[in-house]
């Protein structure tokens, strides 16, 4: 891949830690901390941030399983948090030729009309079911998802980031 | 050179599987046809089933910190605290205490009547007490999740109440949970009956913000007698609920000139929002008709006992006329103030 002038070429990523990742972030996500619509998804924004840094090892499969278990784990309706995930890895990997040219700041700003599109297909399918409108509340999520979007990707890069040679300089 | 030995699989790095969208137009069909199966012909629950008991591991674990902190919390609170709600509860023993001596009275007077009168005998049917672990996050329902399930018996359909009324009705059982749908949820309906007037009707939740209490009694004439402060409570047509449990209190009613009904919002009397303490009934007419083939008729979803229900409210249903099971009820209604 083509790399924009002055990044550092990061180590290939372990899988293993992806996997915790992810499954850390349902966990959080399974937190019973009340019925709030405002409360950003965690699990949408890691399977967002490894589907652009890592297409290869966070398919839709993956996307589709996580949302299920959302689904029965948030008692929502089957296949709810499954096809937001899926449409948002679709979304990621469009356009992540061009987000990874950008600074973090920037790419935070362009994911957030993702994230906005996606608790928008959310509402849209719960209130075609039925569901009550949360109330406008709900608007904060994607904006808190981008905002830490720069944080994530510093967190979750920085395994890649070590050095490729430890020594007792430089031990990580 | 034979043909079988040549490789004319392409290389690995071209490999990628099926195109991304058409990866996402598979997805997305699957998704939209589970949540069809879902909503509409609830074929999902062994799907349900699986993952929650798959995950059940997960939950345990990532809610005890969670009720650590809970626990800590009411560790903390004050000794003058805890002094007051002893007292509180004390007197409020007391109260149902005499209420109860009266229930006991009544009861024993009412199974001599009926017995008179060749009735079908009310039965008192066993409660389990359970606890609410927490409410479900999805912000478009409102549900809460006790921790009782299939083990401990909980039926589909069991109405929930809590201290002060009817809170719900489970809606869907796992093995060692089980998810209770609220009165305030939208697609949640229950039959009531207004004491003071002897009224029937159906009550629907209704938690849209600013429609002010969460619950509303439709299809009420413009010149029916309700007022602002009426008691509604269960009226015993639906066989699920057990007659003359407080539902809701009449927080306002708006006559309408656009429609022959008025609206009515409600206030429920359960404390929907930070109910803990819970108690699962059996529903009545799985306790009556066990025996008998009726039984699997009650725990029908609620949406669809909902749509029956406005008409078997209309019927005049006087034999079941639940005014001796009503007596009780009203000496507990009284009891708390």
């Amino acid at each position: 891949m083509i790399m924009p002038r002055g990044q550092p070429l990061l180590l290939p990523v372990n899988p293993v830690f992806m996997g915790a990742s992810l499954v850390a972030a349902l966990a959080i996500n399974m937190l019973p901390l009340g019925r709030a619509a405002w409360m950003p998804d965690l699990l949408m924004m890691l399977i967002a941030f490894w589907s652009v840094h890592q297409p290869q090892r966070v398919g839709m499969g993956l996307a589709f399983m996580f949302g299920l278990c959302m689904d029965v784990q948030h008692s929502a309706l089957l296949g709810q948090h499954a096809l937001v995930y899926c449409l948002l890895v679709f979304g990621a990997v469009s356009v992540r030729r061009r987000l990874l040219w950008f600074s973090l700041p920037v790419q935070a700003l362009q994911m957030l009309p993702l994230f906005f599109m996606a608790h928008a297909v959310a509402l849209i399918v719960r209130l075609i079911s039925g569901g009550v409108f949360p109330g406008w509340s709900m608007v904060i999520a994607p904006v808190v998802e981008a905002l830490l979007w720069p944080l994530i990707s510093g967190l979750l890069l920085a395994p890649q980031r070590r050095a490729p040679d430890a020594d007792e300089n430089r031990p990580l | 050179m034979p043909l079988g030995t040549v490789d004319r699989r392409a290389p690995s790095l071209f490999r990628q599987g099926p195109s991304l969208l058409s990866q996402m137009a598979f997805y997305s069909a699957l998704a939209l046809f589970l949540m069809v199966a879902d909503a509409r012909f609830k074929l999902t629950e062994p799907v349900r089933q699986v993952v929650a008991s798959v995950l059940y591991p997960v939950q345990w674990l990532v809610i005890q910190p969670v009720a650590l902190v809970q626990q800590g919390a009411g560790y903390m609170q004050s000794l003058e605290q805890a002094q007051a709600q002893a007292r509180a509860a004390d007197q409020r023993l007391v109260q149902v205490a005499q209420s109860a001596h009266l229930a006991d009275q009544l009861l024993d007077e009412n199974l001599h009547l009926r017995a008179l009168l060749a009735l079908r005998e009310h039965l008192v049917s066993p409660g389990q007490a359970a606890e609410v672990v927490h409410d479900t996050p999805d912000p478009y329902t409102r549900r809460v999740v006790i921790d009782r399930g299939q083990t401990s018996g909980i039926a589909l359909g069991s109405p929930v109440l809590d201290a002060n009324g009817v809170l719900g009705q489970v809606t869907r059982v796992y093995a060692l949970r089980s998810e209770v749908t609220l009165l305030i949820d939208r697609d949640q309906a229950i039959p009531v009956f207004n004491p003071r007037t002897g009224a029937r009707s159906v009550a629907y939740g209704d938690p849209s913000p600013g429609g002010g209490g969460n619950i509303e009694l439709r299809f009420v004439p413009s010149n029916a007698d309700v007022v602002d402060g009426d008691l509604l409570t269960t009226s015993g047509v639906d066989g699920v609920y057990p007659a003359g449990i407080p539902v809701a209190r009449v927080l306002r009613v708006e006559h309408r000139a656009d429609s022959a009904f008025s609206r009515i919002y409600c206030e429920p009397m359960a404390r929907v929002q930070q109910a803990r303490h819970v108690l699962v009934l059996p529903p009545v007419v799985a306790v009556e008709d066990a025996p008998t083939a009726q039984a699997p008729a009650t725990p029908a979803p609620v949406a669809k006992a909902a749509a029956a229900k406005p008409a078997a409210t209309k019927a005049p249903e006087k034999t079941a006329k639940p005014a001796p099971a009503a007596a009780p009820a009203r000496a507990r209604q009284e009891s708390p103030r």
